[in-house]
Protein backbone atom coordinates (compact mmCIF):
# COMPACT_ATOMS: atom_id res chain seq x y z
CA UNK A 1 0.00 0.00 0.00
CA UNK A 2 2.77 2.32 0.95
CA UNK A 3 4.60 1.54 -2.27
CA UNK A 4 1.50 2.24 -4.36
CA UNK A 5 1.01 5.53 -2.56
CA UNK A 6 4.64 6.46 -3.12
CA UNK A 7 4.45 5.65 -6.84
CA UNK A 8 1.24 7.65 -7.19
CA UNK A 9 2.78 10.60 -5.38
CA UNK A 10 5.89 10.53 -7.55
CA UNK A 11 3.82 10.24 -10.72
CA UNK A 12 1.77 13.24 -9.69
CA UNK A 13 4.86 15.21 -8.76
CA UNK A 14 6.62 14.45 -12.03
CA UNK A 15 3.54 15.47 -13.97
CA UNK A 16 4.22 19.07 -12.85
CA UNK A 17 7.51 18.98 -14.67
CA UNK A 18 6.01 17.44 -17.77
CA UNK A 19 6.42 19.40 -20.97
CA UNK A 20 4.09 22.23 -21.72
CA UNK A 21 2.98 21.52 -25.22
CA UNK A 22 2.88 24.44 -27.59
CA UNK A 23 -0.49 25.71 -28.47
CA UNK A 24 -1.70 25.53 -32.00
CA UNK A 25 -1.48 28.86 -33.84
CA UNK A 26 -5.25 28.89 -34.28
CA UNK A 27 -5.73 28.97 -30.53
CA UNK A 28 -3.25 31.76 -29.95
CA UNK A 29 -4.53 35.19 -29.05
CA UNK A 30 -1.76 37.23 -30.67
CA UNK A 31 -3.15 40.56 -29.53
CA UNK A 32 -2.43 39.55 -25.96
CA UNK A 33 1.30 39.94 -26.51
CA UNK A 34 1.16 43.52 -27.72
CA UNK A 35 0.06 44.80 -24.35
CA UNK A 36 2.74 43.15 -22.25
CA UNK A 37 5.15 45.26 -20.26
CA UNK A 38 8.70 44.46 -19.23
CA UNK A 39 9.07 42.87 -15.82
CA UNK A 40 11.98 45.18 -15.12
CA UNK A 41 10.70 48.53 -16.29
CA UNK A 42 14.07 50.26 -16.10
CA UNK A 43 14.63 52.23 -19.28
CA UNK A 44 15.75 49.92 -22.07
CA UNK A 45 18.37 51.25 -24.42
CA UNK A 46 18.19 50.09 -28.05
CA UNK A 47 21.27 49.85 -30.23
CA UNK A 48 21.98 50.07 -33.93
CA UNK A 49 23.15 46.81 -35.50
CA UNK A 50 26.62 46.79 -37.03
CA UNK A 51 25.46 45.67 -40.48
CA UNK A 52 22.56 45.94 -42.88
CA UNK A 53 20.90 43.04 -44.68
CA UNK A 54 22.31 41.72 -47.92
CA UNK A 55 25.93 42.74 -47.38
CA UNK A 56 28.80 40.45 -48.22
CA UNK A 57 29.67 38.18 -45.30
CA UNK A 58 32.11 39.27 -42.61
CA UNK A 59 35.34 37.31 -42.92
CA UNK A 60 36.65 35.98 -39.64
CA UNK A 61 39.58 34.19 -41.26
CA UNK A 62 40.74 34.25 -44.85
CA UNK A 63 43.66 32.91 -46.81
CA UNK A 64 44.25 33.98 -50.38
CA UNK A 65 46.79 34.05 -53.16
CA UNK A 66 47.35 37.28 -55.07
CA UNK A 67 49.14 37.48 -58.40
CA UNK A 68 49.85 40.24 -60.88
CA UNK A 69 50.61 39.54 -64.51
CA UNK A 70 53.87 40.85 -66.08
CA UNK A 71 54.59 44.56 -66.40
CA UNK A 72 57.47 47.00 -66.75
CA UNK A 73 59.02 48.69 -63.72
CA UNK A 74 60.88 52.00 -64.13
CA UNK A 75 63.08 53.12 -61.27
CA UNK A 76 65.00 56.35 -60.83
CA UNK A 77 68.34 56.48 -59.12
CA UNK A 78 68.18 56.50 -55.35
CA UNK A 79 68.89 59.79 -53.61
CA UNK A 80 69.14 60.38 -49.89
CA UNK A 81 67.46 63.64 -48.86
CA UNK A 82 67.58 62.91 -45.13
CA UNK A 83 71.24 61.99 -45.33
CA UNK A 84 72.08 65.34 -46.89
CA UNK A 85 72.07 64.33 -50.52
CA UNK A 86 69.04 66.21 -51.83
CA UNK A 87 66.38 64.41 -53.82
CA UNK A 88 63.90 65.53 -56.43
CA UNK A 89 61.05 67.95 -55.89
CA UNK A 90 57.65 66.36 -56.38
CA UNK A 91 57.00 68.36 -59.52
CA UNK A 92 60.26 67.46 -61.14
CA UNK A 93 60.71 64.66 -63.64
CA UNK A 94 63.19 62.13 -62.39
CA UNK A 95 65.21 60.36 -65.01
CA UNK A 96 64.72 56.62 -65.25
CA UNK A 97 67.92 55.06 -64.12
CA UNK A 98 66.93 51.47 -64.63
CA UNK A 99 64.05 49.34 -65.78
CA UNK A 100 62.96 45.84 -65.04
CA UNK A 101 60.72 43.26 -66.64
CA UNK A 102 58.59 42.07 -63.76
CA UNK A 103 57.35 38.58 -64.54
CA UNK A 104 56.06 37.74 -61.10
CA UNK A 105 54.44 39.83 -58.39
CA UNK A 106 52.40 38.01 -55.83
CA UNK A 107 52.09 35.93 -52.73
CA UNK A 108 49.90 34.66 -49.94
CA UNK A 109 47.69 36.82 -47.78
CA UNK A 110 46.20 35.93 -44.42
CA UNK A 111 43.60 38.01 -42.65
CA UNK A 112 41.85 37.49 -39.37
CA UNK A 113 39.05 39.37 -37.65
CA UNK A 114 38.30 37.86 -34.26
CA UNK A 115 35.44 39.19 -32.17
CA UNK A 116 36.71 40.03 -28.70
CA UNK A 117 33.46 41.66 -27.59
CA UNK A 118 30.38 41.14 -29.67
CA UNK A 119 27.20 42.29 -28.08
CA UNK A 120 24.45 44.74 -28.91
CA UNK A 121 26.08 47.63 -27.03
CA UNK A 122 29.65 47.15 -28.27
CA UNK A 123 31.54 45.21 -30.91
CA UNK A 124 35.33 44.97 -30.79
CA UNK A 125 37.13 42.88 -33.37
CA UNK A 126 40.85 42.34 -33.55
CA UNK A 127 43.04 40.51 -35.99
CA UNK A 128 46.52 39.81 -37.27
CA UNK A 129 47.09 40.11 -40.99
CA UNK A 130 50.01 39.11 -43.15
CA UNK A 131 50.60 39.95 -46.77
CA UNK A 132 53.51 38.70 -48.83
CA UNK A 133 54.53 40.18 -52.17
CA UNK A 134 57.33 38.36 -53.90
CA UNK A 135 58.93 39.66 -57.09
CA UNK A 136 60.72 38.22 -60.05
CA UNK A 137 62.43 41.03 -61.94
CA UNK A 138 64.87 40.70 -64.77
CA UNK A 139 66.93 43.34 -66.53
CA UNK A 140 65.63 44.19 -69.99
CA UNK A 141 67.87 43.53 -72.94
CA UNK A 142 70.58 46.16 -73.23
CA UNK A 143 70.75 46.68 -69.50
CA UNK A 144 73.21 44.46 -67.75
CA UNK A 145 72.24 44.80 -64.14
CA UNK A 146 69.38 45.59 -61.83
CA UNK A 147 69.24 48.51 -59.45
CA UNK A 148 69.67 48.01 -55.71
CA UNK A 149 65.91 48.34 -55.18
CA UNK A 150 65.02 45.83 -57.89
CA UNK A 151 67.59 43.41 -56.49
CA UNK A 152 66.16 43.83 -52.99
CA UNK A 153 62.65 43.19 -54.26
CA UNK A 154 63.89 40.15 -56.17
CA UNK A 155 65.80 38.71 -53.27
CA UNK A 156 63.57 39.57 -50.34
CA UNK A 157 60.19 40.71 -51.59
CA UNK A 158 57.87 42.85 -49.51
CA UNK A 159 56.04 41.86 -46.35
CA UNK A 160 53.29 43.53 -44.42
CA UNK A 161 52.38 42.40 -40.93
CA UNK A 162 49.58 44.26 -39.24
CA UNK A 163 47.48 44.23 -36.12
CA UNK A 164 44.07 45.70 -36.85
CA UNK A 165 41.24 46.59 -34.51
CA UNK A 166 37.71 47.71 -35.22
CA UNK A 167 35.36 49.02 -32.57
CA UNK A 168 31.69 49.57 -33.31
CA UNK A 169 29.92 51.72 -30.73
CA UNK A 170 26.17 52.14 -31.18
CA UNK A 171 25.05 55.32 -29.46
CA UNK A 172 21.35 54.87 -30.16
CA UNK A 173 18.97 52.71 -32.15
CA UNK A 174 20.14 54.41 -35.36
CA UNK A 175 23.40 56.23 -34.71
CA UNK A 176 26.79 54.68 -34.29
CA UNK A 177 30.52 55.32 -34.23
CA UNK A 178 33.17 53.15 -35.84
CA UNK A 179 36.86 53.33 -34.97
CA UNK A 180 39.35 51.39 -37.02
CA UNK A 181 43.02 51.32 -36.17
CA UNK A 182 46.00 49.32 -37.28
CA UNK A 183 49.70 49.02 -36.65
CA UNK A 184 51.70 47.98 -39.71
CA UNK A 185 55.21 46.69 -40.02
CA UNK A 186 56.07 46.76 -43.70
CA UNK A 187 59.31 46.10 -45.47
CA UNK A 188 61.69 43.65 -47.09
CA UNK A 189 62.37 41.92 -43.78
CA UNK A 190 62.65 38.24 -43.06
CA UNK A 191 62.19 36.40 -39.76
CA UNK A 192 64.35 39.01 -38.05
CA UNK A 193 61.74 41.69 -38.87
CA UNK A 194 63.02 45.29 -38.79
CA UNK A 195 63.35 48.21 -36.34
CA UNK A 196 60.08 48.82 -34.55
CA UNK A 197 60.46 52.56 -35.15
CA UNK A 198 59.16 51.77 -38.63
CA UNK A 199 55.79 50.60 -37.32
CA UNK A 200 53.21 52.85 -38.97
CA UNK A 201 49.77 53.49 -37.55
CA UNK A 202 46.51 54.16 -39.29
CA UNK A 203 43.24 55.27 -37.77
CA UNK A 204 39.75 56.02 -39.00
CA UNK A 205 36.82 57.41 -37.08
CA UNK A 206 33.35 57.40 -38.57
CA UNK A 207 30.03 58.68 -37.36
CA UNK A 208 27.15 56.88 -39.03
CA UNK A 209 23.44 56.41 -39.15
CA UNK A 210 21.64 53.14 -39.77
CA UNK A 211 18.60 54.51 -41.49
CA UNK A 212 16.87 51.15 -41.94
CA UNK A 213 17.57 47.45 -42.30
CA UNK A 214 18.74 48.18 -45.84
CA UNK A 215 20.60 51.46 -45.60
CA UNK A 216 23.29 53.14 -43.57
CA UNK A 217 25.71 55.97 -44.16
CA UNK A 218 28.58 57.54 -42.36
CA UNK A 219 31.20 60.27 -42.55
CA UNK A 220 34.56 60.51 -40.89
CA UNK A 221 38.26 61.10 -41.11
CA UNK A 222 41.16 58.74 -41.65
CA UNK A 223 44.89 58.79 -41.15
CA UNK A 224 45.95 56.38 -43.82
CA UNK A 225 48.77 54.93 -45.88
CA UNK A 226 46.53 53.62 -48.62
CA UNK A 227 48.09 55.95 -51.16
CA UNK A 228 51.58 54.96 -50.06
CA UNK A 229 52.64 57.86 -47.93
CA UNK A 230 50.91 59.28 -44.90
CA UNK A 231 47.72 61.13 -45.62
CA UNK A 232 44.65 62.48 -43.88
CA UNK A 233 41.47 62.03 -45.87
CA UNK A 234 37.73 62.38 -45.31
CA UNK A 235 35.82 59.10 -45.30
CA UNK A 236 32.35 58.43 -46.61
CA UNK A 237 30.51 55.20 -45.88
CA UNK A 238 27.40 54.31 -47.84
CA UNK A 239 25.90 50.83 -47.71
CA UNK A 240 22.53 50.15 -49.20
CA UNK A 241 20.55 47.12 -50.35
CA UNK A 242 17.64 47.33 -52.78
CA UNK A 243 14.13 46.28 -51.64
CA UNK A 244 14.40 43.02 -53.59
CA UNK A 245 17.82 42.47 -51.98
CA UNK A 246 19.48 41.85 -55.34
CA UNK A 247 21.45 45.07 -55.71
CA UNK A 248 23.43 47.15 -53.31
CA UNK A 249 26.53 49.14 -52.53
CA UNK A 250 29.39 48.65 -50.09
CA UNK A 251 31.30 51.90 -50.02
CA UNK A 252 33.99 53.12 -47.66
CA UNK A 253 35.36 55.89 -49.82
CA UNK A 254 38.18 56.45 -50.65
CA UNK A 255 39.54 53.08 -49.46
CA UNK A 256 37.04 51.03 -51.45
CA UNK A 257 33.77 51.34 -53.29
CA UNK A 258 31.78 48.44 -54.68
CA UNK A 259 28.44 47.83 -56.25
CA UNK A 260 26.94 44.49 -55.29
CA UNK A 261 24.71 41.99 -57.03
CA UNK A 262 23.40 39.13 -54.91
CA UNK A 263 22.75 36.09 -57.08
CA UNK A 264 21.36 34.37 -54.01
CA UNK A 265 22.08 34.20 -50.31
CA UNK A 266 25.03 31.98 -51.15
CA UNK A 267 26.75 33.93 -53.88
CA UNK A 268 27.30 37.54 -54.84
CA UNK A 269 29.34 39.71 -57.16
CA UNK A 270 31.12 42.91 -56.15
CA UNK A 271 32.28 45.39 -58.78
CA UNK A 272 34.32 48.46 -57.99
CA UNK A 273 37.77 49.23 -56.71
CA UNK A 274 40.03 49.12 -53.69
CA UNK A 275 43.00 51.26 -52.80
CA UNK A 276 45.85 49.27 -51.33
CA UNK A 277 49.00 50.70 -49.89
CA UNK A 278 51.64 50.92 -47.23
CA UNK A 279 55.08 52.33 -46.62
CA UNK A 280 57.72 49.58 -47.00
CA UNK A 281 61.21 49.89 -45.55
CA UNK A 282 63.97 48.67 -47.88
CA UNK A 283 66.88 47.49 -45.81
CA UNK A 284 69.77 47.78 -48.31
CA UNK A 285 68.91 51.45 -48.89
CA UNK A 286 68.37 52.34 -45.24
CA UNK A 287 71.49 54.12 -44.04
CA UNK A 288 72.29 54.31 -40.35
CA UNK A 289 69.14 55.06 -38.39
CA UNK A 290 67.36 56.35 -41.45
CA UNK A 291 64.58 54.34 -43.05
CA UNK A 292 64.30 54.23 -46.81
CA UNK A 293 60.69 53.45 -47.66
CA UNK A 294 58.77 52.62 -50.78
CA UNK A 295 55.46 54.49 -50.69
CA UNK A 296 53.46 51.78 -52.39
CA UNK A 297 49.91 52.69 -53.36
CA UNK A 298 47.78 50.74 -55.84
CA UNK A 299 44.37 51.31 -57.31
CA UNK A 300 42.62 48.04 -58.04
CA UNK A 301 39.46 48.23 -60.12
CA UNK A 302 38.00 44.74 -60.04
CA UNK A 303 35.25 42.18 -60.03
CA UNK A 304 34.94 39.90 -57.04
CA UNK A 305 32.85 36.76 -56.89
CA UNK A 306 32.04 35.41 -53.45
CA UNK A 307 30.40 32.00 -53.25
CA UNK A 308 29.56 29.69 -50.40
CA UNK A 309 31.41 26.39 -50.56
CA UNK A 310 30.03 24.70 -47.47
CA UNK A 311 28.62 26.12 -44.27
CA UNK A 312 30.72 29.10 -43.19
CA UNK A 313 33.42 28.46 -45.81
CA UNK A 314 33.31 30.76 -48.81
CA UNK A 315 35.35 31.03 -51.99
CA UNK A 316 36.51 34.49 -53.11
CA UNK A 317 37.79 35.18 -56.60
CA UNK A 318 38.94 38.62 -57.69
CA UNK A 319 40.01 39.69 -61.16
CA UNK A 320 40.95 43.18 -62.09
CA UNK A 321 43.63 45.64 -62.95
CA UNK A 322 46.43 46.89 -60.76
CA UNK A 323 47.14 50.55 -61.48
CA UNK A 324 50.19 52.12 -59.90
CA UNK A 325 49.36 55.15 -57.80
CA UNK A 326 52.74 55.43 -56.13
CA UNK A 327 55.91 53.40 -55.97
CA UNK A 328 58.06 56.38 -55.08
CA UNK A 329 60.42 56.32 -52.12
CA UNK A 330 61.31 58.53 -49.18
CA UNK A 331 64.25 58.54 -46.87
CA UNK A 332 62.96 59.11 -43.36
CA UNK A 333 65.48 60.63 -40.99
CA UNK A 334 65.73 58.44 -37.91
CA UNK A 335 62.79 56.44 -39.25
CA UNK A 336 60.46 59.30 -38.33
CA UNK A 337 57.39 59.76 -40.47
CA UNK A 338 56.46 63.12 -41.98
CA UNK A 339 53.32 64.44 -43.62
CA UNK A 340 53.44 65.33 -47.29
CA UNK A 341 49.79 64.78 -48.21
CA UNK A 342 48.71 65.58 -51.73
CA UNK A 343 50.33 68.99 -51.86
CA UNK A 344 53.54 68.78 -49.84
CA UNK A 345 56.80 69.66 -51.55
CA UNK A 346 59.24 67.49 -49.65
CA UNK A 347 61.65 65.86 -52.08
CA UNK A 348 61.33 62.16 -52.80
CA UNK A 349 64.26 59.82 -52.65
CA UNK A 350 63.11 57.98 -55.76
CA UNK A 351 60.43 58.59 -58.37
CA UNK A 352 59.36 55.22 -59.74
CA UNK A 353 56.57 53.91 -61.87
CA UNK A 354 54.99 50.54 -62.53
CA UNK A 355 53.17 49.67 -65.73
CA UNK A 356 49.55 48.63 -65.21
CA UNK A 357 48.90 44.92 -64.92
CA UNK A 358 45.93 42.58 -64.73
CA UNK A 359 45.76 40.70 -61.45
CA UNK A 360 43.76 38.00 -59.76
CA UNK A 361 43.25 36.87 -56.22
CA UNK A 362 41.74 33.58 -55.12
CA UNK A 363 41.04 32.62 -51.55
CA UNK A 364 38.94 30.84 -49.03
CA UNK A 365 37.28 32.43 -46.03
CA UNK A 366 35.57 31.46 -42.83
CA UNK A 367 32.69 33.86 -42.55
CA UNK A 368 29.58 34.88 -40.73
CA UNK A 369 26.57 36.28 -42.55
CA UNK B 1 11.60 1.19 3.50
CA UNK B 2 12.47 4.51 5.09
CA UNK B 3 15.72 4.49 3.18
CA UNK B 4 13.88 3.94 -0.11
CA UNK B 5 11.50 6.78 0.63
CA UNK B 6 14.39 9.05 1.52
CA UNK B 7 16.23 8.23 -1.71
CA UNK B 8 13.08 8.72 -3.78
CA UNK B 9 12.33 11.99 -2.02
CA UNK B 10 15.89 13.20 -2.65
CA UNK B 11 15.71 12.22 -6.33
CA UNK B 12 12.36 13.90 -6.66
CA UNK B 13 13.65 17.04 -5.02
CA UNK B 14 16.66 17.17 -7.32
CA UNK B 15 14.60 16.51 -10.45
CA UNK B 16 11.99 19.04 -9.45
CA UNK B 17 14.60 21.66 -8.69
CA UNK B 18 16.34 21.00 -12.02
CA UNK B 19 13.03 21.25 -13.87
CA UNK B 20 12.19 24.45 -12.08
CA UNK B 21 15.58 25.92 -13.07
CA UNK B 22 15.14 24.73 -16.65
CA UNK B 23 11.68 26.26 -16.87
CA UNK B 24 12.94 29.62 -15.69
CA UNK B 25 13.35 30.43 -19.37
CA UNK B 26 9.71 29.74 -20.13
CA UNK B 27 7.81 32.95 -20.78
CA UNK B 28 7.62 35.86 -23.18
CA UNK B 29 10.81 37.76 -23.95
CA UNK B 30 11.75 40.85 -25.91
CA UNK B 31 14.99 40.90 -27.94
CA UNK B 32 17.31 43.87 -27.63
CA UNK B 33 16.02 45.61 -30.75
CA UNK B 34 12.44 45.62 -29.39
CA UNK B 35 11.08 44.68 -32.80
CA UNK B 36 9.58 41.36 -31.76
CA UNK B 37 8.48 39.31 -28.79
CA UNK B 38 9.25 35.65 -28.43
CA UNK B 39 7.42 33.10 -26.33
CA UNK B 40 9.62 30.29 -25.06
CA UNK B 41 7.99 26.96 -24.22
CA UNK B 42 9.20 23.66 -22.88
CA UNK B 43 8.20 20.92 -25.29
CA UNK B 44 9.22 17.41 -24.34
CA UNK B 45 12.13 18.68 -22.30
CA UNK B 46 13.51 20.93 -25.04
CA UNK B 47 12.93 24.65 -25.32
CA UNK B 48 11.49 26.42 -28.33
CA UNK B 49 10.73 30.06 -28.97
CA UNK B 50 8.03 31.42 -31.24
CA UNK B 51 7.61 34.98 -32.47
CA UNK B 52 4.31 36.08 -30.96
CA UNK B 53 4.41 39.80 -31.67
CA UNK B 54 6.01 42.07 -34.23
CA UNK B 55 6.41 45.81 -33.83
CA UNK B 56 5.82 46.10 -37.55
CA UNK B 57 3.55 43.14 -38.38
CA UNK B 58 2.93 44.06 -41.99
CA UNK B 59 5.35 44.30 -44.88
CA UNK B 60 5.51 48.04 -45.73
CA UNK B 61 5.80 47.19 -49.43
CA UNK B 62 2.76 44.93 -49.67
CA UNK B 63 0.71 45.87 -46.62
CA UNK B 64 0.28 42.17 -45.92
CA UNK B 65 1.48 40.28 -42.84
CA UNK B 66 5.24 39.72 -42.91
CA UNK B 67 6.41 36.31 -44.03
CA UNK B 68 9.78 34.61 -43.93
CA UNK B 69 10.85 36.15 -47.25
CA UNK B 70 14.56 35.92 -46.46
CA UNK B 71 14.60 32.18 -45.94
CA UNK B 72 16.81 30.46 -48.48
CA UNK B 73 14.28 27.60 -48.55
CA UNK B 74 11.73 28.74 -51.12
CA UNK B 75 8.99 26.67 -49.49
CA UNK B 76 9.32 28.77 -46.32
CA UNK B 77 9.07 32.20 -47.90
CA UNK B 78 5.29 32.39 -47.46
CA UNK B 79 5.28 31.22 -43.86
CA UNK B 80 4.04 34.02 -41.58
CA UNK B 81 6.68 35.42 -39.24
CA UNK B 82 4.18 35.71 -36.43
CA UNK B 83 4.10 32.26 -34.95
CA UNK B 84 7.48 31.40 -36.47
CA UNK B 85 9.65 29.15 -34.33
CA UNK B 86 12.98 31.02 -34.26
CA UNK B 87 14.52 29.23 -31.26
CA UNK B 88 14.77 25.47 -31.50
CA UNK B 89 15.99 22.46 -29.56
CA UNK B 90 17.59 24.13 -26.54
CA UNK B 91 18.43 21.83 -23.66
CA UNK B 92 19.04 22.89 -20.11
CA UNK B 93 22.60 22.17 -19.00
CA UNK B 94 22.36 23.55 -15.49
CA UNK B 95 23.73 26.77 -13.99
CA UNK B 96 21.31 28.88 -16.00
CA UNK B 97 22.63 27.76 -19.40
CA UNK B 98 20.64 26.32 -22.31
CA UNK B 99 22.65 24.90 -25.18
CA UNK B 100 22.52 22.72 -28.30
CA UNK B 101 19.86 24.92 -29.87
CA UNK B 102 19.66 27.18 -32.87
CA UNK B 103 18.45 30.71 -33.42
CA UNK B 104 17.02 31.92 -36.70
CA UNK B 105 17.44 35.55 -37.74
CA UNK B 106 14.45 36.43 -39.96
CA UNK B 107 16.14 39.66 -41.09
CA UNK B 108 19.00 37.82 -42.71
CA UNK B 109 17.45 34.39 -43.18
CA UNK B 110 20.36 32.77 -41.39
CA UNK B 111 20.37 30.15 -38.67
CA UNK B 112 23.09 30.14 -36.04
CA UNK B 113 24.12 27.73 -33.34
CA UNK B 114 23.13 29.34 -30.08
CA UNK B 115 23.58 29.30 -26.34
CA UNK B 116 21.29 31.03 -23.86
CA UNK B 117 22.57 32.22 -20.50
CA UNK B 118 20.25 33.53 -17.82
CA UNK B 119 21.88 36.66 -16.38
CA UNK B 120 19.11 37.17 -13.85
CA UNK B 121 15.47 36.14 -13.55
CA UNK B 122 14.41 38.75 -16.11
CA UNK B 123 17.38 38.90 -18.45
CA UNK B 124 18.74 36.44 -21.01
CA UNK B 125 22.00 36.64 -22.88
CA UNK B 126 21.49 34.94 -26.24
CA UNK B 127 24.60 34.26 -28.32
CA UNK B 128 24.42 33.11 -31.91
CA UNK B 129 27.62 31.86 -33.47
CA UNK B 130 29.27 30.05 -36.34
CA UNK B 131 31.32 27.01 -35.46
CA UNK B 132 32.79 28.15 -32.16
CA UNK B 133 31.36 30.63 -29.68
CA UNK B 134 34.14 33.12 -30.35
CA UNK B 135 32.75 33.79 -33.81
CA UNK B 136 29.39 35.08 -32.70
CA UNK B 137 27.31 37.92 -31.40
CA UNK B 138 25.27 38.30 -28.24
CA UNK B 139 21.96 39.98 -27.62
CA UNK B 140 20.15 40.76 -24.39
CA UNK B 141 16.52 39.69 -24.08
CA UNK B 142 14.23 40.98 -21.35
CA UNK B 143 11.26 39.24 -19.79
CA UNK B 144 7.72 40.51 -20.16
CA UNK B 145 4.98 40.32 -17.56
CA UNK B 146 2.29 37.84 -18.47
CA UNK B 147 -0.95 38.35 -16.57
Amino acid sequence: MKIKFLVATLALAFSFTAPVLAQDDKDEDWDLYGDLALVDDAKVKRFAKPTIVGMSPTRFLSLSYDRQLPYIMNLSAARFPASGNSGWGVDEEAPTASSGDVTFTGGMRFNSTIPVISKASLVWQTGINYQRTGYSISAPSGQNKLSVLATALNDRGLNNLSWANTVFVPVSEQNFLIFQGSLDLSGDYDWGLQPLETVRWSLAAIYGKRVSETKRWGIGLARTYRVGNLNYVPVVMYDVTSPNRKWGTEILFPARAHGRYNFSKNSLLLFGYELEGQSYRIDPLSVGNNSYEIRRGELRPRLELQKQLSGPFWLNIQAGYRIDYSFDADELGGGNEFFRGFFGEQPFGMLNSLGPAPYFNIGISFVTL
Amino acid sequence: MKKLIAICAFMFACTYAMAQDANAIVGVWEPGNGKARVKIDNIDGKFYGRIVWLKEPNDPNTGKPKTDVNNSDASMKNVPLRGYRMLKDFQYKGKGIWEEGTIYDPESGNTYTSVITMKDANTLDIRGYVGVKTFGRSDTWRKLKVN
